[in-house]
Order: structure tokens, then sequence, then C-alpha cells
């Protein structure tokens, strides 16, 4: 049954569930997450504030244009949050322990194994909610009027731009099978990912182009914001191919990394 | 508890820290990263609001005054990375601090002997290269001889402070698990309060008002309030190490307070 | 069922200098070298047979566990566990086996054990049936409720042991491996796994692969061994037979009448050359002997002839001696054993 792609569903769909009833089994464990969480949210949101206090737009966007991007952002990345946390644990520990034999020894797709074990991670779920709210809070100021087609788009994007934000953490993850823990590197990667919530127009040319083209996090949040805002989809055309290429790459470092792990088993 | 304050007893925690950071090289790189990505966005907020480089702008700061600003308060901000919280909070959770406690020396000084070589190696090897690039890249503010040695002694003070706050936050373990939110939480209101992302003086009144009286200020700027001469006369460059000294006292003793109740605990409940 | 045919695993292990000028100069540069692990090892354990893998720390038996589990490639050689290679065609072995690596854990570790116990079912497939009557039998044995709904990172080491080894046995696997399971586990909680796995085996014919600091574990569960050292087979067959390999044997008697205690040891060790006698705690008198220089009817006959026996025992030479006999190169070993 878990071998197929239904009783695989059915298994993901189950972990889901336990997942549900470990985030009431640790309500205070939660509840002080998303508040460390919200903070830092209200506080960016704040700081945004303050800069629109003494201009009415930056590199061409209004206050509340920014803060529709900084929500498209938030989504992006708690969906990604929601399943794929335990890629941190991976670049963190769990080669440099040993640990991660565990997902070689069960009947099913070693990667999907790793990821089982933080299925709706609640860490997410606070970024999902900031960031809908933000969206829905700016877009109705901004008095936005999407039609049926950027509706029809809406969840593909928000996945589109999950799925950049898991290669991304895939693909530096996968690096701790040669260097023991990748930590660092993921930590970086994830500390550039902090520029895709501002408008790209404020960088230097150099900085937009390593966002765009080399860790595409323009495509998780500015893009379809921009597309969403403007109708602009200069950009957004490229989505399609820099999700494929970029799940793609990650994957590839992820099973070399794997049949390394074999070879050393370390 | 006397034979406690020996300072020679904390200085093979000093090498040893030395030796832990220096293990894992790529550490700085991330911190490098981490700051030279915050300084460059809030950098290039900032400059397009004082898009305009004739003149002074919002709070009498000049295009260069307030990238000088933003960038030193990164500069700072890696001289506070003492990692004092990570490893507190890690030990209290893996019940590592039972052991801690068995040795003849005080745990917050050990925490503090094996933090300070980490600031000077952060210090050195990030902060400095840091403003360095910055400095590089866009025009910034030459401070006042008399300032920069007032900024130098208030950092001195500041990191002193970073410590104090690192390790309240690292105690956090002792009541809950989830130090990472924590963690998460101190980053965000430090970064707020010390005016890493804004600063300060850009504040609205309310939060001016409560920012002036959090401990955070003297982090960030009060330092750069007196590198960027934005005090009057003797008088104002007084009042803020005035504020600095005041809270670092506080700090220590409150750390000495909460430390005492920690380890009382630990010893009824034995971890 | 298990076969290894020249297996061998080599390392490439970096070298870190110590201290703080060595952190400094390993910034610079970094030096190999190649370990040889296992070197050429070859086997085949049948289907049902119960087999202790022994060896010294650091003798390749992890490693050999990892190569048979399929989480490890072999740098040579190749292995089958019921016919399939391992790590070529690892899912499908993973559903053949049950894994219990002691020192590490396999289960959820925010999860708790019911919830972990759920997931397998499903990785798994396993029947309704199967489940219950396995579940039961853990809370007979392993008293798996007591666990609760806390999670596995919060229970003690032997508690987290016992979920470990019914997640290994939940599904009915045609094999075992397990390395160190009775790690933390008290005198009782042993008992019931040994019968765990004896009933396994018993019922369903499994096929145990076993290895452990705890040779009592050893002599209770297995009936077979595997001896390595330095990467090399040094015995393989029945316990039995291992243990016939001392290279000292004793024999334990109580006599009637004639000389005291003392006399007798000091008459043994004048007639019968090479052997010790002593005087046990109870008051009997026991011989250690060379089984080179004396045959155990030379040492009987003696006793026989000159003390009137009441009572005499000949007891098995234990594992732990012989074990550190062959560590120390005193058995000859199938091969010679050199280090890599």
């Amino acid at each position: 049954m878990s071998a197929t792609p239904g009783g695989r569903l059915r298994l993901a769909l189950f972990l889901g569930g336990v997942g549900l009833h470990r985030l009431a089994a640790y309500r205070l464990d939660f509840l002080l997450g998303s508040g460390a969480f919200l903070i830092r949210v209200g506080l960016q949101t704040v700081a945004v504030g303050v800069v629109f206090r003494h201009v009415p737009a930056v590199a061409g966007w209004s206050y509340h244009q920014v803060l529709f991007l900084l929500g498209c952002a938030l989504l992006t990345r708690g969906l990604d949050h929601l399943f794929t946390d335990q890629l941190w644990e991976l670049s963190r520990k769990l080669i440099q322990r040993g640990e991660f034999y565990r997902y070689l020894i069960r009947p099913v797709d070693p990667l999907f194994a790793l990821l089982s074990e933080r299925f709706f991670h609640p860490d997410g779920i606070g970024e999902l909610a900031v960031g809908a709210f933000l969206v829905v809070w700016s877009g109705t100021a901004l008095g936005l009027d999407p039609g049926p087609l950027q509706w029809a788009l809406v969840p593909l994007l928000i996945l589109a731009g999950a799925l950049i934000h898991a290669s991304v953490k895939l693909f530096f993850a996968s690096l701790s099978f040669w260097t023991v823990t990748s930590m660092p590197a993921l930590q970086t990667a994830t500390q550039l990912s902090e520029f895709a919530g501002y408008p790209l127009d404020l960088y230097h040319a150099s900085l937009r182009t390593l966002l765009t083209w080399v860790l595409p996090f323009a495509f998780t949040a500015y893009a379809p914001a921009v597309y969403l805002l403007h109708g602009d989809t200069g950009l957004l055309r490229w989505l399609p191919a820099v999700t494929g290429l970029s799940l793609l790459a990650a994957l590839a470092l992820w099973r070399r990394g794997l049949s390394r792990y074999e070879m050393t088993g370390s | 508890m006397r034979t406690a304050l020996r300072p020679g007893r904390y200085l093979p925690f000093a090498t040893s820290g030395l030796q832990t950071l220096l293990q894992y090289r790529s550490t700085f790189l991330v911190t490098g990263v981490t700051a030279a990505a915050g300084a460059a966005v809030t950098v290039f907020l900032w400059r397009a609001v004082y898009a305009d480089p004739t003149g002074p702008g919002p709070g009498g700061f000049t295009r260069e005054s307030i990238t000088t600003y933003l960038v030193v308060a990164q500069v700072l901000a890696v001289a506070h990375a003492n990692r004092v919280d990570d490893e507190v909070a890690a030990e209290v959770y893996r019940g590592d601090i039972a052991v801690a406690l068995t040795r003849p020396v005080s745990y917050p000084l050990v925490r503090l002997a094996a933090g300070l070589p980490v600031v000077a190696a952060n210090t050195a090897l990030v902060g400095v290269p840091l403003l360095v690039l910055f400095a590089a890249l866009v025009p910034l503010t030459v401070p006042a001889p008399a300032d920069a040695a007032l900024f130098l002694l208030s950092a001195v003070l500041s990191v002193l402070l970073a410590f104090c706050v690192n390790l309240l936050t690292g105690m956090a373990g002792f009541v809950t698990t989830n130090t990472w939110g924590v963690r998460m939480a101190k980053q965000g209101v430090v970064a707020f309060f010390a005016g890493q992302t804004v600063p300060l003086d850009l504040l609205p009144g309310p939060l001016r008002a409560l920012a002036s009286v959090l401990p955070f200020r003297a982090m960030a700027d009060g330092p750069l309030t007196l590198l960027l001469g934005r005090y009057e006369g003797a008088a104002g460059a007084a009042a803020v190490l005035g504020h600095q000294l005041a809270w670092t006292a506080g700090l220590v003793l409150l750390c000495a307070v909460l430390w005492r109740a920690a380890v009382a605990r630990l010893e009824v409940l034995g971890g | 069922m298990i076969v290894a045919e020249g297996l061998t695993k080599d390392f490439r292990i970096a070298e870190r200098r110590p201290g703080l000028v060595g952190s400094l100069a390993t910034l610079l540069s970094r030096e190999h070298r190649t370990v040889r692990a296992v070197d050429g090892i070859s086997f085949a354990l049948p289907a049902g047979s119960k087999t202790a893998y022994i060896g010294a720390n650091g003798a390749g038996k992890s490693t050999t566990i990892k190569m048979l589990t399929g989480i490890m490639t072999p740098t040579a050689g190749r292995c089958l566990v019921d016919g399939i290679e391992p790590y070529r065609d690892r899912r499908r072995n993973a559903r053949a086996i049950g894994v219990v690596f002691g020192q590490r854990s396999q289960l959820w570790w925010d999860l708790s054990v019911p919830d972990s116990f759920q997931i397998l079912r499903r990785v798994y497939d396993i029947p309704d049936t199967v489940y219950a009557r396995n579940l039961a039998l853990y809370r007979e044995l392993l008293d798996i409720d007591a666990l609760g709904t806390t999670p596995v990172r919060q229970l003690s080491l032997g508690q987290r042991m016992r979920a470990e080894i019914a997640a290994s046995l939940l599904h009915d696997p045609k094999v075992v491996f397990w390395d160190e399971p009775t790690i933390g586990l008290d005198m009782v909680l042993k008992e019931a796994v040994r019968t765990l796995v004896n009933r396994a085996h018993a019922e369903l014919g499994t096929t145990v692969l076993l290895t452990s600091h705890d040779l009592s574990d050893i002599a209770a569960i297995c009936d077979d061994a595997l001896v390595v050292d330095g990467g090399r087979v040094v015995h393989q067959g029945t316990l039995h037979d291992l243990l016939r390999r001392a290279d000292r044997r004793s024999v334990v008697f109580e006599h009637r009448g004639g000389p005291g205690p003392d006399a007798v040891v000091r008459a043994i060790g004048a007639g019968l050359p090479g052997a010790t006698a002593s005087v046990t705690p109870e008051g009997r008198v026991r011989v250690d002997y060379p089984a080179d220089a004396l045959t155990s009817r030379q040492v009987l006959g003696f006793l026989l002839d000159r003390f009137e026996l009441a009572d005499c025992y000949a007891p098995e030479p234990d594992l732990e001696t012989v074990l550190r006999q062959i560590y120390r190169g005193g058995v000859p070993a199938a091969r010679d054993g050199g280090a890599a």
C-alpha cells in the first residue's frame, strides 16, 4: 500500500493528523513559537510603517504594496515550513550524529521518511496565518480586484514559491552528506531569503541578479506580487522553468549525497 | 564561592571557547553573511528614503550618517553574537548544567570567559571586514576623534550588556523547552529596540519613549549616538553613558539573582 | 538466508590534530588515511538460525550489519539477505528485516510510542491480525502500555529500548539484526526480550543476527556464533564448538576422608605437571589444566585414583574467557587474523 502513490498520500495524511495531534499536546511550546514569530513579523511591519511615515513611496512602492509583498513572502515560506522543517535537522546533526540511517531501513522513500518526521510543523501555520492576513488586509486597502485567472493562479503561485524554498533548503541540507553538517550554509541561504520580503527594486543590480537567477528567491514573492499588483508578467513567465530546474537540481544533489552516504556511512 | 573568582581558572574556558569556534570556521561565514544581508536590507531601504543627497532629512540624519548608523549597528550586532544564549539553553536542555555546577567555578563567569574570545574573533574576522566592505561601497561619516573614543568605551559596555541579555535568554531553558522561540523573540526585539532596523530617533512618539527606557537602546543606539556626535555637550554624552552603565549594573544584578534562583530550583528538582 | 562473500569495506578518515595550534592547522589542510573496517569476510547463515556476531570493539561488526541492512555499500565483495543484495534493493530488503541499533533511535522522536507504531503499521502494511497479535504480546512481555503518550525523546533509555525492540519485530520480519539491543534494560526486561525473540524464532522461524556486550544475552538467545577479529572471521559454528576452543579446562570436586583440601592441592600440583589447583570458597577443590598438555582422561584418572570423590563436575569454559583468549590471539584462527 505504502509503495503506491495513493498509499503514500494516505500515509502522509495520517502523519499530518499525528502532527496536528502533537500540536495540541504541546500547546505552550506552540504558543511560544507563534508568539515569537508574531513579535518578529509585527516589528518588521512596524519598521516598514516607520519608513513610510517619512516618505510616501520607496522605489515606486507604497506602504500597502510593500506589506502585500511581505505577505506573499510569508505565505510561500510558511507553506514550505509546514512540510520540510526536518531538513534543518539533516543539515544540523543527522549525518554528524549518525542518525540518518533510520531513513534507509524502512520500505519507503528516504526523502519521504525524512520529511515525515516533521509534517505540519506548527511554526509554519503562524507564518501562513500572518501572511494571509497581510495579503488580504493590504490587498483590500489597495482596492485590489483580481480577475478569475488571477484567483486561479494564486494557489499555484504559492505552491511554486514554496517548492523553490524547499528546493533551496534541500540543496543546502544535502551538502551535509559531504560536509557532515551544512547548517551554516543553510542558514546563509535562508538569511538571503529575507531579501525576498522587500521590493527587489531597492537593491543593487548585482544583488537582484543573485536573487533572481542564482538563489531564485525573487520568484517566491516579488514575481507573484508584481503580477498580482500590476499584472506585470515579465518575471512570472520564468516561474515554471525556475521552479522545475530548482527542484531538479536539489533532487539530483540529494540523490548523489544519498549514494555517497551509502559508500561512507557518514 | 571565594575560589570561584580566581581569574586563572577561567583561562582554559576562554581558549576552549575559541578552539570550538575555529573548528567550525564556517560559522564566521554565516555570521558575516547574516550581518551583511541584514545591513544591506536596511541600508538599501533607508537610502531610498534619504534619496536626496543634499542636507539633512528626517531626524536630522544625512544620507551618509544614516548609512553609518545602520552599518555600525550591524557591526555591533556581530560583536554581540557571543553564542551564550545558544550554549546555555542547550546545556540546560541536555541537563549538562548539573555537571557544570559541580565544578569549583562560577558558571556565568565560565560563560563570560568562553564568550569573550568569540566576541573578539567575530569582531576582528567579521565586524571589521564588514565595515571595510560597506565603506568601500557607500560613503560613510568619519567621526570626530573624541566621538570615536567615546564610542569605543560605550561599545565595550554594550558587549557586557549583550552578554547579560543572552545569558538571561539562555536561562529561559529552565522554564520552557522551546528555547528556539525565546531566542527568536529576543533577536527580533533586540534588533528593533537597539536601533538595528530603524534608527530610534525616527520612531513615532510612544515607540520612541518605550525604546528610550528599555535596556536594548544601550546596545546600538547609545554607542551610535556618541559616534555620530548626536548629543548635546558633555552632559549629553554623560547621559548616554549613564543610561548604559545603569542598565549594565541592573542586568548584571538581575542575572546574579535569577541564576541563584535557578540553581536553587535545580538543587531541589535535581534537574 | 544471510550470505557474505568476500565482503570488504574501506573508509577514508580525515585526521584532526589536537590542540589550538592543531585546529588552526586543520583550518588550512586535512589529511586522510584509509582504514579497512571489514576485510573480505565470508560466511553463510541458514534460515532460522540464531547467530551471535562477536568481536572486540572496532572489529567491524557495525559496518557489516550496516551492509546487511542496506545502509552501506561494500567496497568489494557482496552480501545477500533472503536472496536480495540489500544496498541494491534497499526498500525490498527493508520489508523483510527488522533492525535495532541500540545506540541510536529509529523511532519518531517527537511522537509517542503508540503513534510511532501506527505509522509503522502503515509503512509496512501490517495486517490487522498480525498487528493485534504482536501488540498483545508486547503488552504482556514488555509492558508497552506503560510508555503511554510520552514522546520518544522524553523516554528513559530503558523505556526507549523496549519500544525499539518492539518496533523491530512489529511487522514479523524474516530476519532481525539487533546491534546491542539490551542497553539500559534491567534483568527482568532483558529476560522478556529474550523470550520475545525466542518466541518469534519458534513460531515464525525468524532468523536472528545479534551483537551484544552482554554475553548472557548471547548465551540465552543464540545457538551459533560468528567471531570476527581484525576484520576477519575467526570462528563460524555453534556456540558450543566455540566454547570447546578454550585452551584451559577445569574440574571441580568434593572428596570424603583422606587428606585436607590444602594437602590435596599440593598433591595435585606435584602429581599433574601443568595443572594448578585451588580451594573454592565452598571448600571444594578446583583443578585448572591446559587442554593441549593434559587430557581429561588423565586428569580424572589421577583424581579417581588418589581421592574418594563425593561429587565432581567439569564446568563449561565461559564465553568471556574464550573471547579474551581469541582477542589476544591465543586461539589459532581459521585464517590468520592480522589487523588491516
